[in-house]
């Protein structure tokens, strides 16, 4: 092949060849390594001669209530904390997109600040305000309203909150521009055409801000489920969450087989759940 | 039904630092077709969001019938809008569109079925109920937007330049349904355009409005096409030609003076305080009142000659400037009645124009 037909053919297929670096790279370091431990979770080591062999053992270790009442537990913190942070970015994301003039961009910044902080620091920077002589306990002292320090600590409502806290910049993106490309002519119509403010909420801006809500639903809800370093941190341990014992199955047990297995079966529940809800969210848009 | 007329009162309206209106009276009547016209950025749009209360006025009143609505939530007038690009609820089909100012009324199924089916037909798109909106042409859009405008029996509709995406065609054949829907309705309708032809053609009676927000005329349109009061009017309202003169007045005759054109018969204005002997007044003449022949012709009060510079033919129609011997130019235009018209007028032909003096109008300056 001439030089020039090699120029000709890399400038047609530009974008294709641009995009190999990244392709090679997810490749290499996200599929390989989810083949090597879907290999992994279908194997079992013999425990004389440890030659392994396949087995849908590892699999059937986790047809019980234990690990059903890990996933639901790690199912309904993520659940709980997509609506919560829905329900507390809408209003920031409304006010900020449609009723600032000037200055949106600066309290965009403001807001989205924490985010810039590493979810670690931001845990710990919780683990100090909720301990025993941490600001909250502190201040209740103080003021008189508690004697007794309270238990904040080790709790799951100290991991709800942190969750929470840590997530809600990823809603309020979507939300804001979801909210911010709603034409008034949208809103004035509505109430031109004799719906209140309510009605205008619930029939239009909420139906037209859609996308940004699933958008920011799902941006919450699956790194929520996966969470790690908060329950670790604020809970103390003391109830397991899925990401808590697949971390105990690869570090503290070294079972790499029943880890594997688990971090699959915990994943695809989680998926088949986003997916339930994107379809039911699909289906009232339209 | 009782038809309800609209009143502004000393309206004063401010964007920021700008003044929109200063101080804006205007009855518009009730269960007429009433236009607005005027350029862009006259303001006008901000009067129809005054009246719909999309925008709150600064001081004055504003009275649907005998009701104060300055203050009243836009929810409550009983006033609708075609908005300019329709607004539509992307989200909605064609059905839900219409249906909207009913459901959140609280109206019963049954009922809602049957008036938006009823309200379709009268737009002619009964068949499209289930479209969705972005299945729609412009036309059809312009439709969903009057239907689902006018389901609430409004006493009011506001429509904002609510033709300015259609081509000519189509916008022909809308002004005529539209005129036909308000004969149904009775309701008032207040149209909003910066075109003239729209506004003549729709309008019982129309204000205009000029670039500072000031109303500068309000009448039929035939009134203010053949007898404006001002030459923002006489020249914003078709084509004119206007000169600066000076008016003589004999017991018999009143006749106006124009330095690069000569002295012309005008009809006696008693009426007009500002025209008497040695006034300096502007005059106005409409190219379509100008005779144009090569012939000299009997019977014309008023007679200049001069040399055709540009012709410009126009189908309907051909539009002549004749420069006269003082220098002035004059506009004229002329229908073309005849495939093989007697005369045939040429680039520097020399030209004899003749008008009557009813045609003259005299404008203040």
């Amino acid at each position: 092949m001439k030089k020039e037909d090699l120029r000709a053919l890399f400038e047609k297929n530009m974008q294709f060849f641009m995009s190999i670096p990244a392709f090679v790279w997810i490749m290499i370091f996200f599929y390989v390594p989810l083949m090597t431990i879907l290999g992994r979770s279908f194997f079992v080591r013999s425990r004389v001669t440890f030659v392994p062999s396949p087995s849908l053992e590892n699999y059937a270790t986790f047809f019980d209530c234990t690990y059903f009442t890990i996933i639901n537990r790690s199912l309904l913190l993520a659940l709980i904390t997509a609506v919560a942070c829905l329900l507390i970015a809408y209003p920031v994301a409304y006010f900020i997109a449609r009723h600032v003039k000037t200055g949106k961009n600066i309290l965009l910044f403001l807001v989205m600040l924490p985010f810039s902080v590493n979810m670690l620091i931001q845990a710990y920077s919780w683990f100090f305000m909720l301990g025993k002589t941490g600001i909250i306990n502190t201040l209740l002292l103080n003021l008189g309203i508690i004697s007794q320090p309270l238990h904040l600590l080790n709790t799951s409502g100290a991991v709800y909150v942190c969750v929470i806290y840590c997530y809600v910049p990823f809603m309020i993106l979507p939300l804001y521009t979801a909210l911010e490309k709603i034409d008034a002519r949208f809103i004035e119509a509505s109430l031109d055409l004799g719906a209140n403010w309510l009605q205008t909420f619930g029939r239009v801006i909420i139906p037209l801000s859609l996308p940004g809500i699933s958008t920011g639903f799902f941006l919450v809800f699956i790194p929520a489920f996966g969470e790690f370093v908060i329950p670790a941190l604020l809970g103390g341990g003391k109830q397991m969450y899925a990401s808590s014992l697949i971390s105990y199955y690869f570090l503290t047990t070294r079972n790499l087989a029943l880890g594997s297995a688990f971090t699959l079966l915990s994943s695809a529940i989680v998926l088949f759940v986003a997916y339930v809800i994107y379809s039911w969210l699909k289906k009232i848009r339209s | 039904m009782k038809t309800k007329s609209i009143q502004l009162e000393h309206v004063k309206k401010r964007f920021a630092d700008e003044a929109v209106f200063e101080d804006l009276n205007l009855t518009i009547p009730g269960g007429k077709f009433f236009a607005i016209l005027g350029p862009s950025g006259s303001g006008k749009t901000t009067l129809l969001r005054l009246i719909a209360g999309f925008d709150s006025v600064d001081s004055g009143k504003i009275y649907l019938g005998d009701q104060d609505i300055t203050n009243m939530p836009i929810n409550e007038r009983r006033v609708n809008t075609v908005f300019q690009n329709y607004a539509l609820f992307p989200h909605l089909n064609v059905f839900d569109n219409v249906a909207y100012g009913l459901r959140v009324k609280g109206v019963a199924k049954d009922i809602i079925e049957e008036r938006v089916v009823q309200t379709l037909r009268m737009v002619h798109l009964e068949k499209m109920m289930y479209r969705s909106i972005a299945q729609l042409s412009g036309g059809q859009q312009q439709r969903i937007a009057l239907a689902r405008a006018v389901i609430n029996g409004p006493d009011v509709l506001l429509l904002d330049e609510p033709l300015a995406a259609l081509d000519m065609k189509l916008r022909e054949r809308m002004l005529v349904e539209l005129i036909e829907l308000q004969d149904q309705l009775g309701a008032t309708f207040v149209y909003i355009t910066h075109d003239q032809v729209e506004a003549l053609t729709v309008a019982d009676s129309m204000a205009i409005m000029n670039y500072d927000g000031e109303i500068e005329q309000v009448g039929t349109p035939k009134g203010i096409y053949e007898f404006p009061t001002s030459s923002f009017v006489a020249k914003f309202v078709g084509s004119t030609n206007i000169f600066k003169g000076t008016v003589e007045i004999t017991p018999e005759s009143t006749s106006i003076t124009i330095d690069e054109l000569g002295k012309f018969w005008t009809t006696a204005q008693p009426d007009k305080t500002w025209v008497y002997d040695g006034a300096s007044v502007l005059m106005s003449l409409r190219p379509e009142k100008i005779e144009i022949s090569k012939q000299p012709q009997a019977g014309f009060a008023n007679h200049v000659r001069g040399t055709v510079r540009t012709i410009m033919y126009n189908g309907s129609y051909t539009r002549y400037t004749v420069q006269v011997e003082d220098g002035a130019s004059v506009h004229v235009f002329e229908q073309n009645e005849e495939h093989f018209p007697q005369e045939v007028i040429d680039y520097d032909d020399v030209v004899n124009l003749y008008w009557q003096k009813e045609n003259v109008v005299l404008l203040e300056r």
